[in-house]
């Protein structure tokens, strides 16, 4: 029997378990795929925004500002790495700078440190790719860019450090309540049971919620974003985050840099039935090529090397519904995360437990617990020193994996075998970089494979590219060479 | 201790750039990423190669035998394992960062660099592919090493984008393992591979090939399931109501390849933005004295036969430069004119030239017959007629230096169809 049972493994639920496991409880977080933090946390625009643009009083502007703040503790102790960019708001019309003033007072009003306006020409000598329409931006230094995956990988390894179970493929397909406690039915047929649920399933939140509420105060419309990745080649194209003015649809298309190098262009904003659909289209690709001209010039769109697509868990209530359950005590919802879902994790797995949670139950610290995760080194970015010393220490540091990202055996090695290892080629891509690059996987892919089925003691064949059974190499053929 | 030239890559043109360097006298040093020497031409297991340089044909892995048999007689230093990631310019020439299995970090000095690290293939993301991104999709020079290499097939129902040589061979060598190859589409309204492929590997096996056809939709959740093709028009924009569907596992992509200019991140290269590798004269020199380029890192080749002579050119010209012979004063521009893709060099330095250039270059549109002419200002200086030209073939084109007006006026290169 547990205490909590967090659905879903994205950025929040990682980020909650990690809180819970300060306190003597036991936790299981279910996550249905085959690795950690697949859907919104994979795929989305990685900005710790400043703040300025949710209605001051929301959830979504109280939990951003504080989560914004809460990521610099992070950095420390989970070591996730962290871009301080700042960002401008750019107004590109005369129409657009009454917005951008409001913009300002609203920055103001929650809280924003720092926010200030230049005109379109002070803002063109700091940063030069600035389109040369920008008539007048909004500054906002608070603004900084993380790893999103990252965030949730360390959260979470550093919960199960400090006791939290966790397990992967196991979808939650029931859930009834009986003499107070929940028994949680997974899609391949085990039971859990546990006193308390958080529903922290991103766009599948009302999915989740239907199992149980008889009204689900809350319905999602999934809400695509497309994207196009530069390679890390143009680093240094812009140093900052480069809004256009909102506009009702959102925040519109974005420059975005990274923190390995590359530069983000999108996202897109359109809606679908799917949750998890995260198809590229030609539309939205040309789209944003267009859009993103409009922000800055002569953008290096030749060193695209990749395009990807995440979903939104927009929900009609508008802010994000973080509240128990009006019908059954005990159930959690943390549902319409969308953004600034990312900035406010922190802060949503603060409010949920020390505040939500606190009411209800008395939770006693774990004396043992240590907010440190574990650091995984990069050999690329090491000194020349440290780098002999490390190979000294283990050759494999030696043997470059990855040509494009410099990514060495030993690392590959070190998260396959971390606690929460990656066991597929996309699963090493996320945690090791791996394939990641200008050739992405061309060169690596193949050594990755073999590793894998090294280390696993498992068949060349059975190594998936990422979900079960979606093997690389299909059959052995007679010829060996 | 300083080695005269490092050479960076141990395939056909690391080896023979770094065998004539040698008999030039120089002292030579080859790394090589991989376990083994010969690069490319490992996985390359079909005929075709060597036509020129042995009068033979033979297959890749036998090329590079000989190239590597040659390489050992020599007794030339080289280094396997060892992947080069850094150039740093000093004084005297240049250090080398390289990270090695056996030897672990390595920081070597030079005076002169040859850069022979190859290409690396297209992939779906540069060439932004709609559509879902499941398993399934793959460059075909990927799933040829698992092939040819490893032993393993990545799928039994294939269809192939892009004809450029790789997917051709492909085609066939996946057919003979038993899969199903439903098709090839190239976008362009003629095909990128070598008319002998087309033959050989299609044409032989029924495999149709659509060209003015690219793959407009990928479909599959976690495994491809199937892809969509459409004709486009003159403007590549896909024409609807022409929609295939194909259900396959696998989608390989043959969509171009690009030299492999990593190391040169940190340096300030000149680079071009058509062979997308560095701008060289015809000493194979690019921008930064000292540093050299051959093979595919330069430009990418069809012919195994062009990399050898090439990079035995661009040997000799390296040892030419650590011998202080070489005095880099005037560089004359070779503009690509009409209907040329790009040439090769884009440079001659006049201060050294003596004798003839290798001017290698690719037309821009097939015709049936033509003729190439060098101009230099309103004067012609050289034309050579041709017949069957295509984009996928390189042509070759000899300069003479007595028939340069001047060391002033750049010189252009333009390609005139007679029948097209
Ligand atoms: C295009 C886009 C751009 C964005 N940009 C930003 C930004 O720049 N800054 C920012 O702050 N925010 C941004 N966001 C928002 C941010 O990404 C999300 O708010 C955040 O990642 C949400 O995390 P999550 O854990 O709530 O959801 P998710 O990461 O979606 O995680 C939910 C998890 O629940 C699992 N799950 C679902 N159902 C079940 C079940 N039945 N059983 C078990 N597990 C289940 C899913 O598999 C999934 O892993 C963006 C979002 C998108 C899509
Ligand atoms: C699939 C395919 C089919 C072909 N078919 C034919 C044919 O039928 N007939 C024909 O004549 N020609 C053919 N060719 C063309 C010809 O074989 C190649 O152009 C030629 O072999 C390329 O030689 P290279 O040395 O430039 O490059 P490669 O052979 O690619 O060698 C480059 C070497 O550099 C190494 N390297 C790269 N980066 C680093 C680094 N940073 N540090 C250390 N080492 C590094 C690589 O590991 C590699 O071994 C084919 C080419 C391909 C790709």
């Amino acid at each position: 029997m547990y205490d909590f049972i967090i659905i879903g493994g994205g950025v929040t639920g990682a980020l909650i378990a990690r809180t819970l496991s300060r306190y003597q409880v036991k936790v299981c977080l279910l996550e249905k795929e085959s690795d950690i933090g697949n859907h919104a946390t994979l795929a989305n625009s990685a900005i710790i925004h400043a703040g300025f643009d949710p209605e001051p009083g929301t959830l979504k502007a109280r939990l951003g500002v504080r989560g914004n703040a809460m990521y610099e503790t992070l950095h420390k102790e989970l070591h996730v790495p962290l871009l301080r960019t700042g960002a401008y708001v750019v107004a590109r019309h005369e129409d657009d700078v009454a917005i951008l003033n409001a913009l300002y007072e609203r920055a103001l009003k929650n809280g924003v440190e720092g926010a200030k306006l230049l005109s379109g020409e002070q803002a063109r000598k700091l940063e030069p790719a600035l389109h040369r329409n920008s008539v007048k931006v909004l500054d906002l230094p608070s603004t900084k860019v993380t790893y999103p995956w990252e965030v949730a990988l360390s959260a979470l390894e550093n919960a199960v450090s400090n006791g939290v179970e966790y397990r992967l493929e196991a979808e939650v397909v029931g859930i009834v309540r009986t003499d107070k406690v929940y028994a949680v039915t997974l899609a391949n047929g085990h039971a859990l049971k546990s006193k308390a649920i958080i529903n922290a399933a991103g766009a599948f939140a009302d999915k989740v919620a239907g199992m149980i509420e008889t009204h689900v105060p809350y319905k999602i419309t999934p809400r695509r974003g497309e994207y196009l990745v530069l390679d890390k080649s143009v680093r240094g194209f812009v140093e900052r985050v480069l809004y256009p003015v909102p506009t009702e649809k959102g925040k519109g298309v974005l420059v975005v840099p990274q923190v390995h190098g590359n530069i983000l262009l999108g996202p897109t904003s359109e809606f679908q039935d799917s949750p998890s659909a995260v198809t590229n289209h030609q539309a939205d690709l040309s789209m944003i090529r267009q859009a993103a001209s409009t922000l800055a010039e002569a953008i290096p769109f030749d060193k695209v090397i990749r395009t990807f697509a995440g979903v939104r868990a927009t929900s009609s209530a508008k802010d994000f519904y973080i509240r128990q359950s009006l019908e059954h005590r005990g159930f959690y919802h943390v549902a319409g995360i969308d953004s600034p879902g990312l900035t406010a994790a922190p802060a949503i797995a603060e409010y949920v437990v020390e505040t939500l949670i606190k009411q209800d139950y008395d939770l006693e610290s774990n004396p043992d617990f240590n907010p440190y995760g574990m650091q995984y080194p990069h050999f690329h970015e090491a000194s020349l020193a440290k780098k002999r010393q490390m190979i000294a220490e283990n050759p494999a540091f030696g043997n470059i994996v990855c040509k494009c990202e410099r990514v060495t055996e030993a690392e590959v090695l070190m998260h396959i075998h971390r606690p929460c290892g990656g066991h597929s080629v996309k699963a090493i891509k996320k945690r090791a970089r791996a394939g990641s690059g200008l050739c992405q996987g061309g060169y690596c892919e193949g050594t990755v494979v073999k590793l894998l089925a090294r280390e696993l003691k498992q068949p060349l064949e059975t190594i998936d590219y990422y979900r079960k059974d979606t093997p690389i190499l299909m059959a052995e053929t007679k010829v060996k060479r | 201790m300083k080695t005269d030239l490092l050479v960076i890559g141990g395939g056909a043109a690391g080896i023979a750039a770094a065998l004539e360097a040698s008999a030039q006298g120089l002292e030579v040093l080859l790394l090589e990423r991989d376990t083994q020497l010969g690069g490319i031409l490992n996985q390359c297991i079909h005929n075709g190669f060597g036509l020129h340089v042995f009068k033979e044909e033979l297959t890749g892995p036998e090329y590079a035998e000989r190239f590597i048999h040659m390489f050992h007689d020599k007794d030339i230093a080289y280094k396997l394992n060892t992947t080069v990631l850094d150039i740093r310019k000093e004084d005297a020439g240049f250090v080398v960062s390289a990270s090695s299995l056996q030897e672990g970090w390595l920081e070597l000095e030079c005076r002169a660099i040859m850069l022979a690290s190859g290409c690396y293939e297209r992939t779906r993301g540069q060439i932004q592919l709609p559509g879902d991104r499941p398993k399934g999709v793959m460059p075909a020079g990927s799933a040829q090493r698992y092939l040819n290499m490893d032993g393993y097939l990545v799928g039994k129902d294939v269809f192939i984008l892009g004809s450029g040589d790789i997917g051709l061979i492909m085609a066939r060598r996946m057919k003979l393992e038993g899969a199903n190859v439903h098709g090839v589409a190239e976008i362009m309204p003629h095909s990128n591979g070598l008319t002998r492929n087309i033959v050989q590997c299609l044409h032989d096996y029924d495999i149709p090939l659509f060209l003015s056809h690219t793959v407009t939709d990928i479909r599959g959740k976690d495994r491809l399931e199937g892809v969509t093709i459409q004709q486009v028009d003159e403007n590549w924009k896909p024409i609807s109501g022409t929609d295939k569907h194909f259900s396959v596992d696998t989608l390989l992509l043959s969509v171009g390849l690009v030299p492999d200019t990593m190391v040169f991140e940190s340096l300030d290269i000149a680079m071009h933005p058509v062979t997308k590798g560095a701008v060289v004269d015809q000493h194979y020199q690019t921008s930064i004295p000292g540093i050299f380029a051959c093979g595919n890192a330069l430009h990418v080749h069809d012919l195994v036969d062009y990399v050898t002579e090439e990079s035995r050119r661009a040997g000799r010209a390296a040892a030419r430069y650590v011998k202080g012979l070489s005095v880099r004063q005037k560089r004359l521009a070779l503009n690509s004119g009409a209907n040329i893709h790009y040439t090769l060099p884009q440079y001659i330095d006049t201060a050294d030239f003596n004798g003839v250039i290798s001017c290698m270059f690719r037309v821009t549109k097939k015709a049936e017959q033509g003729e190439f002419v060098i101009r230099q200002g309103d004067r012609i200086i050289q034309r050579k007629k041709a017949r069957f030209l295509a984009p996928a073939e390189m042509e070759q084109l000899d300069l003479d230096q007595t028939m340069l007006s001047d060391h002033e006026t750049p010189l252009t290169l333009d390609f005139e169809v007679i029948r097209p």
